[in-house]
């Protein structure tokens, strides 16, 4: 939003020495944030008035000409389209370099073969009309040489606001609420608004002159003002009405709209007038099913039920609060007008205005909640200007004025010592009660220190309630900068550690320091496509009801698609890849969280993965990524802890249904291990092998953090005897099933590690060689030779029986 | 035997002094000290010795034994050092290229929150990334139909609630965890909220849908607006150096009031103005305010006994400034040509 420091000044005088950064800067550190101030007379720096001398055809072109003119410092050639160019006219010449309000930036050109140094300009072209016919000419009350700027006459500046930061303050979509924050801010006079104008017209009174006026949704609209005005003449805007839009970005149509949108900008109340030839009556209700109407930009609009039409009695004539209709509108021939004032509710509003995709300036203040009490301020401040641009006009009908709202006042009690805490420093009572007072809230009494405070009705929509919203008041005008900061004093006690954040911080330092991974964070939204490359079954995900794109509009249940889209994105980059992640995904069942106070419904299952993703040459890359799981758990609890793969019943549709294993810790399992399938490699055109790990993270802080604290075991007090031993059994004998039972077959056999797998030439078909360093030791006294031959001859006979295991002949 | 060690260590130590490459040296070796040398030919011959020569020619052998080792060990030395001087070693030549691993940015940053807030006593509290509308709205002071909740800013999930209304969504703030923490912990309260959010709008270098934020919350008797102060004081100078200063302005968000935010000086200007800093000299970094007093209700605690303090920062845009990154898509873009930069 943009305001004019000059239609300021009609409600308060600024002080002489006050800058406008200086306003600027104040006003964002008390009210709201202003984005940038300019000085409008800079915005033509670079546009002079000039003669034009000479005017001749263009040999190249029909339709242009090349003219002379004369800036006084010098005579520049510039070519022109313009039909109305003539010798002798004043035009307003934009020089090279310049930079004009739409954007356009004033270059040395060669047009058709002709050097062209400037560009005269025509009226839209500066920002200052629809007109685009021809070139500006200039009256002669400035010289060739002189600013355009000086022709205008304009020296304002205007400050622009951040819009965002407005939202809960309707008060200041206007003039006068900006004048009456600037009044409290620097102390000054505002000047108030009744003292503003004056109109007094016989007829405002005359009960008898109304046209008829229904409102069928009176908790909708909740009051609606119109007048009627006969014997107005349509024109062009008068100069200072003109300027003073065009300084806050609006273009000037004609008197009469000029007009509503000048007392809008003023009081923040939107006004709409209608020509009163084509509206007989007025009635307002919610649209009809299918109801379209034709708006004033010339669209023709869809309309729902829940949308509030202003109508003549039979078809829309506006939509309320967002835009007025084609038919009515004034137009250059009107010469009477109903004006309406009203007041419409916010939600509704926003409603209509969201849906049809058409905000305007009446909309975002009506979605606002706008003060009804702001209503008959325009009508009055809109006909006593209206009587300076049309001093024939004839006010014809009574005001009329049907009031669907409560006049009820907010009091709230203020207690000093209660707000001096809530601050954390004592605010004299003097500054309190003027920094209110300046706010337009009224203090009605004062007892034992407690102020009763009563809203001001501009503030009283929805912005304050509570005694709180009081403190925001009286702090931000006393000055954040004049608050001394003090640290709380607080108990001392031992804040109870997060032991999942604890872990997955190590878990991230293990594996990006020590395993040398790289974290990557994915989107919590798949699309179907890509999961189907997975194949993996989309049917059960949660849906978003509006997603961005239909490559995004399921919530992952696995972290698994992001990360093989991470090797898609990275395999030209790197032949080997690793990254893991952690983040949450999302099932479409119920999980243990509630969905609030009076909900028995819960939100849906939500768990924490760990997953990790290793991609290159297809040799040992399974293998890699289990030494990497198990050596994470290692590093996590102690070095005994081994991790267990056990083979898989169900597969995720990504995974090798050969070479995929569940991922045991204490005997439970806690996720997977795969290859990504050799379908979904060829589909998404991978060049790398992967092999992945997912894990479920909130399983596994338990198991973690239950774990007891590793214990020092006495070192053993005899030596050990170690053996090798290497059985040939078929390859579909496991190698969990062999461990178990060679751990099981004697007390005196403490370990057994696997340490070589030989399948190839010198076996059979089908068959493998596992390979382990048995460690035999008794607690007792140390073994001799003998008793640990006898000890794994046994073993030898048991595992020849249970596996059909030899041992290796080579 | 006597004299045959002398001299046989004399003759050795001579070949010894005259060796001059390694070669020679594997030659010495072989001769006189090797399994078949001189000096095991000559000490087999110990045995032939009576019992009480024995003893003494013992003593001497192992002594001449070990004085030629320790001379043919020293000379070895020195020539396989001298030896260095042949093959030129390029010490300049850089090491082994490691595999290394990276943490996210956003990771980095989270980390030093979580770090500066623990030392002052924070807890860290979590909450689920799929929210209902209650917590992340209702229970904040966020009525139906306030802009917040505009279809536009809010990922919904396509499942309607017993009502028939959009009743999931993807949380648009850490906030609801503050409603969820003071439901588990009651007050007094000192934690923060760090986590993953979604806003619904198209994503450009400067907007992403998913983003990241670290929020805090102090709940306790007379907690005041000069605490608040403080606080983002002590954050500011800890994130952006001890000289850093702090500006608070008026600003709107439903779940407190007061609402302020708080800009700091530009850590790269100093506050003279730059690029970064948009030539103001300052950096809007933080959202703060003292709690509403709907939302402690929301939360179970009773207005009129406590009050609270709360703050937010976008963890994008701290990392985004720390690590001069230019474009927040990159966050989520797996790119490894990104990620290897951390």
């Amino acid at each position: 939003m943009y305001i004019s420091y000059n239609w300021l000044q009609e409600f308060i005088k600024f002080p002489v020495k006050l800058k406008p950064n200086e306003i600027a800067e104040e006003l964002t550190n008390h009210t709201v944030e202003v984005e940038s101030f300019v000085n409008q007379a800079k915005q033509f720096n670079q546009v002079v008035v000039g003669r034009i001398l000479e005017v001749a055809k263009h040999p190249n072109a029909d339709r242009l000409r090349l003219l002379v003119v004369d800036i006084k410092s010098e005579k520049l050639n510039i070519v022109c389209g313009a039909p109305n160019v003539a010798v002798g006219q004043l035009v307003p010449v934009a020089l090279v370099g310049a930079v004009l309000p739409n954007g356009l930036e004033i270059k040395e050109s060669e047009i058709r073969g002709e050097k062209s140094s400037g560009m005269v300009c025509a009226e839209d072209e500066l920002g200052l009309g629809n007109d685009h016919d021809g070139i500006m000419v200039l009256k002669e009350t400035v010289k060739a040489g002189e600013p355009f700027a000086k022709y205008l006459k304009i020296n304002d500046i205007v400050f622009e606001i951040d819009n965002k930061s407005l939202s809960n303050r309707p008060d200041l979509l206007s003039h006068y609420g900006i004048a009456r924050e600037l009044a409290a801010i620097f102390d000054l006079k505002l000047k108030p608004y009744n003292k503003v104008f004056s109109f007094k017209d016989k007829f405002l009174s005359n009960q008898d002159n109304k046209f008829d006026v229904k409102i069928e949704n009176k908790d909708i609209c909740l009051r609606y003002m119109g007048v009627k005005v006969d014997n107005i003449k349509v024109s062009e805007s008068p100069s200072w009405l003109k300027e003073r839009l065009i300084a806050v970005g609006q273009r000037p149509i004609n008197n009469i709209v000029d007009l509503t949108n000048y007392v809008m900008l003023e009081t923040g109340q939107p006004l709409h007038a209608f020509d009163a030839d084509k509206v007989k009556k007025i009635t307002v209700r919610l649209a009809k099913k299918n109801e379209t109407i034709e708006t004033i930009d010339g669209k023709e609009r869809n309309l729902s039920p829940d949308d509030l039409l202003i109508t003549d009695g039979a078809k829309g004539i506006a939509i309320a609060g967002v835009m007025g209709g084609k038919d009515s509108e004034i137009k250059n021939d009107s010469t009477s007008l109903i004006l309406e004032s009203a007041n419409f509710k916010a939600d509704s509003i926003r409603r209509t205005s969201q849906r049809l995709g058409l905000r305007t300036e009446a909309s975002t203040r009506f979605e606002k909640a706008l003060d009804p009490n702001l209503s008959e301020d325009a009508v009055l401040r809109f006909l006593s200007l209206l009587k300076k641009l049309c001093p024939e006009m004839k006010v014809v009908s009574s005001l009329i004025d049907i009031k669907n709202f409560a006049d009820s006042t907010i009091e709230l009690d203020l207690d000093l010592a209660w707000l001096n805490n809530k601050i954390g420093q004592a605010i004299p009572k003097e500054s309190v009660i003027n920094y209110l007072n300046k706010l337009g809230f009224k203090i009605i009494s004062q007892e034992n220190e407690i102020l009763k405070v009563v809203v001001p009705s501009w503030r009283a929509t929805k912005d304050i309630s509570t005694r709180e919203d009081l403190v925001e008041e009286i702090l931000r005008l006393y000055g954040y900068d004049n608050i001394n900061s003090v640290l709380p004093i607080q108990a001392l006690n031992l804040p109870e550690v997060n032991l999942e954040r604890v872990l997955e911080r190590k878990i991230k330092n293990i594996l990006a320091l020590k395993n040398s991974l790289t974290e990557v964070y994915n989107y919590s939204f798949v699309g179907e496509e890509y999961l189907k490359k997975l194949n993996i079954d989309f049917f059960n995900h949660l849906r978003l009801a509006n997603p961005l794109s239909g490559i995004q509009n399921l919530l992952r249940q696995s972290l698994v698609a992001g990360l093989v889209s991470n090797i898609k994105t990275n395999q030209a980059k790197k032949s080997d890849l690793g990254f893991f992640e952690f983040g949450s995904v999302f099932f479409n069942a119920p999980g243990d969280l509630n969905r609030g106070n009076d909900s028995d419904e819960k939100l849906p299952y939500q768990e924490k993965r760990l997953s990790i993703i290793l991609a290159g040459a297809r040799e040992n890359l399974f293998s890699k990524l289990k030494g990497t799981v198990s050596g994470l758990f290692e590093e996590l609890l102690s070095s005994d802890i081994k991790i267990e793969f056990s083979s898989l019943d169900v597969f995720p549709g990504w995974a090798d249904s050969k070479i995929a294993a569940k991922i045991l810790l204490f005997n439970k399992e806690i996720g997977i291990i795969s290859m990504l399938n050799k379908n979904a490699v060829s589909e998404l055109n991978l060049k790398l092998d992967v092999a992945i790990a997912e894990m479920n993270f909130t399983l596994l802080n338990k198991l973690i953090n239950d774990f007891p604290t590793v214990r020092f075991k006495e070192m053993p007090k005899y030596p050990a005897v170690t053996r090798d031993v290497a059985f040939v059994v078929s390859e579909e004998i496991l190698y969990n099933d062999l461990r178990e039972e060679i751990l099981n077959s004697n007390k005196i056999l403490k370990s057994a590690i696997l340490f070589d797998v030989y399948s190839g030439n010198k076996l059979e078909r089908g068959e493998k060689c596992l390979a382990f360093h048995l460690e035999y030791r008794s607690d007792e006294k140390t073994l001799t030779a003998e008793e640990v031959d006898l000890v794994q001859s046994a073993l030898v006979d048991q595992m020849a029986k249970k596996f059909e295991a030899k041992l290796r002949s080579f | 035997m006597k004299n045959k060690l002398q001299k046989l260590r004399d003759e050795f130590l001579h070949q010894l002094s005259l060796a001059k490459d390694s070669n020679s040296l594997r030659e010495l070796e072989l001769k006189y000290l090797s399994r078949k040398g001189e000096l095991s030919n000559l000490l087999s011959g110990l045995k032939e010795l009576g019992v009480e020569f024995r003893k003494e020619a013992g003593e001497l052998a192992n002594n001449v034994k070990v004085e030629m080792q320790k001379s043919f060990e020293e000379v070895k030395r020195t020539l396989d050092n001298y030896s260095g001087k042949d093959e030129f070693i390029d010490v300049t030549l850089p090491g082994d290229i490691l595999n290394k691993g990276h943490l996210h940015p956003i990771t980095l940053v989270q980390n030093e929150l979580e770090d500066l807030f623990i030392s002052l006593g924070f807890t860290i509290a979590d909450g689920p990334e799929l929210e209902s509308d209650y917590y992340n709205f209702t229970a904040l002071n966020v009525p139906p139909l306030h802009p917040a909740r505009d279809m536009q800013d809010t990922f919904y999930v396509d499942s309607k609630n017993k009502d028939g209304q959009y009743d999931l969504l993807m949380r648009t703030q850490t906030s609801p965890v503050q409603i969820r923490a003071m439901q588990k912990y009651g007050a007094p309260l000192k934690t923060i909220i760090p986590g993953r959010c979604f806003r619904n709008e198209a994503t450009d270098a400067r907007h992403e849908h998913t983003f990241y934020q670290v929020e805090g919350l102090i709940i306790d008797k007379n907690i005041n607006f000069a605490n608040l102060k403080n606080l983002l004081e002590i954050v500011g100078k800890k994130l952006f150096g001890p000289n850093t200063k702090l500006r608070m302005r008026p600003k709107f968000f439903p779940f407190v009031e007061p609402g302020n935010n708080g800009e700091y000086t530009c850590f790269l200007c100093e506050g003279k103005g730059c690029r970064v800093c948009k030539q103001t000299g300052w950096l809007e970094i933080v959202g703060a305010g003292l709690v509403h007093p709907d939302v402690l209700r929301a939360g179970g605690v009773n207005p009129e006994v406590y009050s609270g303090l709360a703050f937010g920062f976008g963890l994008n845009r701290l990392a985004m400034l720390k690590y001069n990154i230019n474009d927040v898509r990159l966050f989520n873009s797996g790119d490894i040509k990104f990620l290897e930069q951390f």
